[in-house]
């Protein structure tokens, strides 16, 4: 019974993780940015979550407002911080290092404006819990993994179907020939990483419903996906979000042997085996 | 007098550090966020060896930086084969790692407490026990460390991993190994971040996990380009204006349980102002 509550927890805690996986993914592919700030943006939306809807706005304007704070919060550190740094022919070593001072300056915002500690989040129906065949499941765990999958749809959909979409594919894969059939890739940059943090408000929100707000937690979660978008191929969509529920599920297994503090070492001891047998991921495109 | 010392003694600690740093970040331009882990692992290492009185001061420095280098190697050799994204990757993960580790294994490091009760250095029989001693012994360190950084830095395999950072591709055309120049770069950078460990906990006498994580890892890189990369005076500038810097904050009234925060905030806004204005920093070269 406890297995099958784990593995169902997994399941909960990979949807999420997928949707981070699949929002860095796309800005990892597209612009070749390492965005280390996407973590700062991923905690930002729940604080922002958690500070309307204390504020008695409804929960799904709410939701609404953190992704809409989030994009808005992307386009600009693409626009004020990347574009430039790019227009000074920065290196990828410089770019890398301004996003991390960039994730510094966010969690320590957050944690100067509320607090360090964490901070509980409760809406009224999400304390709310079902059982399904034996195995406990609250509302917001349910809306999670419901959010994980259309997240996925949506994403598949969007990439592979909607004329953006396939601008944005142009420009990853050759951004020179890009620039010279005028898709305008600098343009195209600052879209993608508005729709990359619009999308990783949804878990940003959701999760902190179920295990609290903490304004450093970020880092741990974006490791993580990092990790499933590398382990699944860069590039792949679904590489990614696969990934990342199997290896969620891994680490919630894994509890049954080690204890919960060592998780992060089960995820790092799946990448050094990725790293050392399969480089480039399972899933590679092209 | 004693406030200036302890200062003088951190700041020369920090350089050690930032010279690791500057090697990795600066000269051979290895993105690393694992500096502070190595860091702590050498501090650890000679608390309890010196704690359980199984080895004296110097050799148990001389066991920290070895594994400082061993730590390194381990780290650098796996990633580096692929690429710079993934040591990245490899970086924060040995960070936070090295957190869980330092705050977990209670036997060993104990836990979020810290091992307190470090007992003071001795140099062959000679008690270092007074700040102003310690800070001669910290002095001959960071003279011995700067050393090494010129001597290394003038030769030969200086100007190499110079050349790896301009372009990888020419210098591995030219039939020179580039992973190991990489590697070795590396385990030096391992070898001071090591030993400075060494001497932070004797000088303290205690250890706990909150001054080896990200955010230490954050300040290391921060002192690096604030002083200025790539340069041995960058190196040394940078420690000691970043450790001013609290003090000049608490000038201003910021209540004591957002102080960290703070800190922690100007340092990140110093990353970006100097990454988009002056990425050569106070004293040193292009990044």
């Amino acid at each position: 019974m406890i297995l099958l509550q784990l593995l169902i927890n997994g399941i909960v805690t990979g949807c999420a993780l997928g949707v981070v996986a699949i929002s860095f993914s796309l800005i990892y592919s597209t612009t070749r940015i390492f965005h280390v700030a996407h973590a700062g943006v991923y905690t930002l939306a729940g604080y922002i979550a958690w500070s309307l809807s204390t504020r008695g706005v409804p929960s799904v304007l709410s939701l609404l407002g953190a992704v809409g704070v989030c994009a808005v919060v992307g386009a600009l550190i693409q626009h004020q911080l990347y574009h430039r740094l790019e227009r000074r022919r920065a290196s990828h070593l410089v770019v890398l290092i301004a996003s991390l001072g960039t994730l510094a300056v966010m969690q320590n915002l957050i944690a100067g404006i509320y607090t360090p500690n964490i901070l509980q989040f409760h809406i009224s129906w999400s304390q709310g819990t079902m059982r399904l065949g034996g195995v406990l499941l609250s509302y917001a765990q349910i809306l999670t993994v419901l959010m994980g999958i259309a997240a996925y749809a949506g994403m598949m959909y969007f990439a592979h179907r909607t004329m953006l979409g396939k601008r944005i594919r142009a420009v990853a894969s050759n951004p020179f020939l890009a620039e010279i059939t005028r898709l305008e890739p600098k343009t195209v940059y600052v879209i993608v990483i508005a729709i990359a943090s619009a999308i990783v408000a949804l878990p940003g929100v959701l999760v902190p419903l179920d295990l609290g707000l903490q304004p450093y937690g970020g880092i741990g979660a974006l490791l993580t996906a990092t990790i499933a978008m590398i382990a699944g191929g860069v590039g792949s969509i679904s590489g990614a979000f696969f990934l990342s529920v199997a290896i969620a599920v891994v680490q919630n297994l894994s509890l049954l042997v080690i204890p919960g503090e060592w998780s992060i070492g089960v995820t790092f001891f799946i990448f050094v085996i990725f790293m050392l047998f399969r480089p480039t991921g399972l899933f590679t495109a092209r | 007098m004693d406030f200036l010392y302890s200062y003088l003694v951190l700041a020369e600690i920090y350089v050690l550090l930032g010279l690791s740093t500057n090697l990795l970040v600066g000269i051979v331009g290895i993105f690393s966020v694992s500096q502070a882990a190595v860091f702590g692992v050498g501090a650890y290492i000679v608390a309890a060896c010196t704690m359980s009185d199984t080895l004296s001061f110097i050799p148990a420095l001389v066991l920290a930086a070895g594994c400082g280098v061993a730590l390194n190697i381990l780290i650098t050799l796996p990633s580096l084969r692929v690429s710079g994204d993934y040591f990245v990757v490899t970086s924060f993960g040995i960070q936070l790692l090295a957190t869980a580790i330092f705050t977990n294994w209670t036997d060993g490091t104990g836990g979020a407490n810290g091992l307190p009760g470090i007992p003071p250095p001795d140099i062959f029989g000679l008690p270092v026990a007074e700040t102003s001693e310690f800070l001669m012994l910290s002095t001959v360190a960071l003279g011995l460390g700067c050393l090494c950084f010129w001597l290394a830095m003038r030769a030969p395999y200086g100007r190499l991993l110079r050349a790896i950072r301009e372009d990888e591709l020419a210098v591995a055309a030219a039939g020179k190994n580039v992973l190991f120049a990489k590697v070795s770069a590396a385990a030096l950078a391992g070898a001071f971040a090591g030993s400075a460990g060494g001497l932070y906990g004797s000088f303290l006498s205690f250890v706990d996990p909150s001054s080896f994580d990200l955010d230490a890892s954050i300040l290391l890189l921060t002192m690096v380009v604030v002083g200025g990369a790539r340069t041995l005076a960058g190196s040394v500038i940078g420690p000691f204006v970043l450790l001013a810097l609290p003090q000049l904050l608490a000038l201003v009234d910021i209540p004591t349980t957002i102080a960290a925060a703070a800190r922690q905030s100007v340092y990140g806004l110093l990353l970006i102002a100097f990454m988009l204005f002056r990425p050569q920093g106070l004293a040193g070269e292009k990044l």
